[in-house]
């Protein structure tokens, strides 16, 4: 056993294979990303924080009733009831967005959503206004 | 082949009804094909399939409640497709006779049973909690309809049982361990080096996903199994979503077909990757580790290109899938497929030849085509062993029975089989994914379905990376499924470890061990 293993050592620790597999890598592109210096680019369609077009919406309450986490709660907003989505156990799936009647909900590239205060994981649909609905600038600057 | 051929033709229920014709038993048909037999005569019945097929199995058992009595339903696997045998036990006495005399494998299954419904098995009799933690009381079970979870008290844990004996000497793997990143405890009891018995204990991360599906909608439901496991989670939802279809009697547009393929072999991609990476890490090949996780890194954003997220995908929908394939990005996919492909004979040389590998691997755990069987093993545990087995191609579901692929089976039944299974079905899935991309019909993606899911009962399969996954679904005619029971894969090829591991050096165990690509999450539910 000992005899295989040493032979097998010798064998390969001078082997040409892995000698121009470890030259070939010094000129190689890094596998790697320089995240977070560089931001990450999510792919298109990528379902990312919400984007709320509550114009459209029309106070069904379909989209908090089939939420499978509950992340979605109706409030008044200058009487009429609006989503409010809590982030913190929203999971992403976008079924909101399928039973939506009135494609309120809309997929942004945003996932970096790590806070210091819980409290602020919400997306409240009185600070939604029309100029905010345009796609949010790369998080990646505060990461800096 | 003559013999396959008899095999395929062998019609199990209708030999089931010729054997027992004096019993008339009623036999049941449509969504789930079952027999309904006294609790006397099921180890009979098996004892018939299990010699009329040989390469049936045990898959699971589910228990349930149904108010006076509680079913208790075996699932087996036959050559061809399911068959049940459902029988019932009055809940004030629920005793049956155990069947791990004829399958050793069905040990955990029965094990479950007796945790979490109450149903205790002669001869195969369980001290303690088995799935359940320790401060769980004793007679209080869970998945029963009568138990008010409100009022359950939780007790103190009993003390841990320490065995005086100087000449035993036990040692624990977990729950917290280097080799296993998940929590489970393996109880190891060793003479030496050499390990003389395995015990072990699950349910660190058991969630009761089984239960909170009863009190949640079919829909909801989907993103609830689809947590049971984050590696295999598109199988997951889709065994599901079809085992929901079966009873609503929908067909799923070819399209949807074709695309729930792809994502589910995209998903199998990136789960062999992962594994044959972390086998590596556990061997201390760690240059081989990163080379394959670099590469499972393209496929992850594959799956997030295809579905909208890297790891849950989401796509499953019960009547076809939430999201259409783009094809602007089928050239993007087959790219990254063929730079995967390019690296693969790199890999496999080195997983065939590695003599450090072969040191590491070959001859760990060797377990034999008939205690494959009898173990109940699936996936590539089972085709390591030389047990052909895969639902792709026993019982094609989607449009694995239009695309042509290799069912990859190695007779050595070691550590190095079970991972070059994988390691060639990487190559498989390849090709299989880009014959689905070239022939990827068009038309609708989903099809309406009611949310009211009639009363009924159905099983479903798939060959999840790991291997088969199955559920049981039984809907009551409501929005919430009455009892949906999941069997992973895991489940099923522990008792596998506890056989092999014996006898064998107790450093083997985290390689062998991770030839099984466990995963506990999926296990404890």
């Amino acid at each position: 056993m000992y005899g295989q293993v040493s032979e097998n050592m010798t064998r390969h620790s001078f082997s040409t294979k892995i000698a121009k597999e470890a030259f070939s890598n010094l000129f190689k592109k890094r596998a790697t990303e320089k995240y977070p210096a560089v931001p990450a680019n999510v792919a298109e369609g990528f379902r990312g924080k919400q984007v709320l077009n509550l114009s459209n919406c029309i106070s069904c309450g379909l989209c908090a009733r089939e939420c499978p986490s509950n992340a979605i709660e109706m409030v008044v907003v200058d009487g009429k009831k609006r989503p409010l989505i809590h982030l913190d156990r929203c999971v992403f799936c976008y079924q909101c967005a399928d039973t939506c009647p009135r494609k309120v909900f809309e997929t942004s590239k945003v996932f970096e959503l790590a806070v210091t205060d819980k409290s602020t994981l919400v997306i409240k649909p009185e600070s939604v206004s029309p100029a905010q609905v345009a796609p949010p600038a790369p998080a990646a600057s505060s990461t800096q | 082949m003559t013999q396959t051929e008899n095999i395929q033709e062998l019609d199990i229920p209708k030999l089931v009804g010729a054997s027992f014709k004096a019993d008339n038993l009623p036999i049941q048909t449509g969504a789930m094909s079952a027999v309904q037999a006294p609790p006397t005569k099921v180890h009979d019945i098996l004892k018939v399939i299990l010699d009329a097929d040989k390469k049936s199995a045990l898959t699971t058992i589910s228990c349930l409640d149904l108010g006076e009595n509680l079913g208790v339903y075996y699932h087996m696997r036959l050559t061809k497709g399911y068959f049940t045998i459902k029988t019932e036990v009055p809940k004030t006495d629920p005793k049956t006779q155990t069947i791990t005399d004829l399958l050793p494998g069905a040990s955990f299954a029965e094990l479950e049973g007796t945790d979490l419904l109450g149903v205790t098995y002669e001869g195969n009799l369980l001290s303690g909690h088995f799935m359940l933690s320790e401060n769980w009381p004793i007679g209080v079970y869970p998945l029963r309809k009568d138990v008010n979870m409100a009022e359950v008290k939780l007790v103190p844990s009993p003390p841990q049982e320490e065995t005086d004996d100087p000449n035993v000497y036990k040692l624990t793997i977990g729950p917290q361990h280097p080799a296993l990143i998940e929590p489970e405890k393996l109880s190891v009891t060793v003479e030496g080096e050499i390990v003389t018995n395995v015990e072990p204990r699950l349910g660190y991360v058991h969630r009761g996903i089984e239960k909170a599906t009863e009190s949640r909608t079919y829909l909801r439901d989907i993103y609830l199994v689809e947590r049971v496991c984050g590696i295999c989670n598109p199988s997951h939802a889709r065994v599901f979503v079809a085992a929901v279809e079966k009873i609503l009697g929908v067909d799923v547009p070819p399209r949807a077909k074709y695309i729930r393929t792809v994502a589910l072999e995209l998903n199998r991609l990136h789960s062999h990757l992962l594994t044959l990476g972390h086998a590596c890490l556990e061997m201390g090949f760690d240059t081989l580790f990163q080379y394959l996780w670099r590469d499972r890194e393209p496929i992850m954003d594959l799956i997030e290109l295809t579905t909208g997220n890297r790891v849950y995908g989401s796509l499953m929908a019960i009547g076809g899938v939430r999201r259409d394939l783009n094809p602007d990005h089928i050239p993007k996919i087959k790219a990254t497929l063929e730079t995967l492909r390019s690296k693969l004979p790199g890999y496999r040389d080195t997983y065939q030849n590695d003599k450090s590998l072969r040191l590491r691997m070959q001859g760990v755990g060797v377990l034999s085509r008939d205690d494959a069987r009898i173990l109940c093993c699936v996936g590539p545990v089972a085709r390591g062993s030389g047990l052909e087995i895969d639902v792709r191609k026993d019982e094609p579901y989607e449009a694995y029975g239009e695309i042509p692929f290799k069912e990859i089976v190695y007779k050595e039944g070691d550590a190095w089989a079970r991972m070059n299974v994988r390691m060639d079905e990487v190559g498989e899935s390849i090709s299989m994914i880009e014959y689905a991309l070239d022939h990827l019909p068009t038309g609708p993606i989903k099809v309406t379905v009611p949310r009211i899911v009639p009363a009924g009962e159905s099983t479903a399969a798939i060959e999840a990376p790991r291997g088969e996954l199955f559920y049981y679904v039984k809907s009551n005619g409501t929005q919430n499924p009455d009892r949906v029971k999941v069997r992973t894969p895991t489940y099923a090829n522990l008792p596998s470890f506890l056989k092999t591991a014996i006898g064998q050096n107790y450093a083997d165990c985290p390689v062998n061990f991770v030839s099984l690509d466990p995963c506990f999450s999926c296990t404890d539910r």
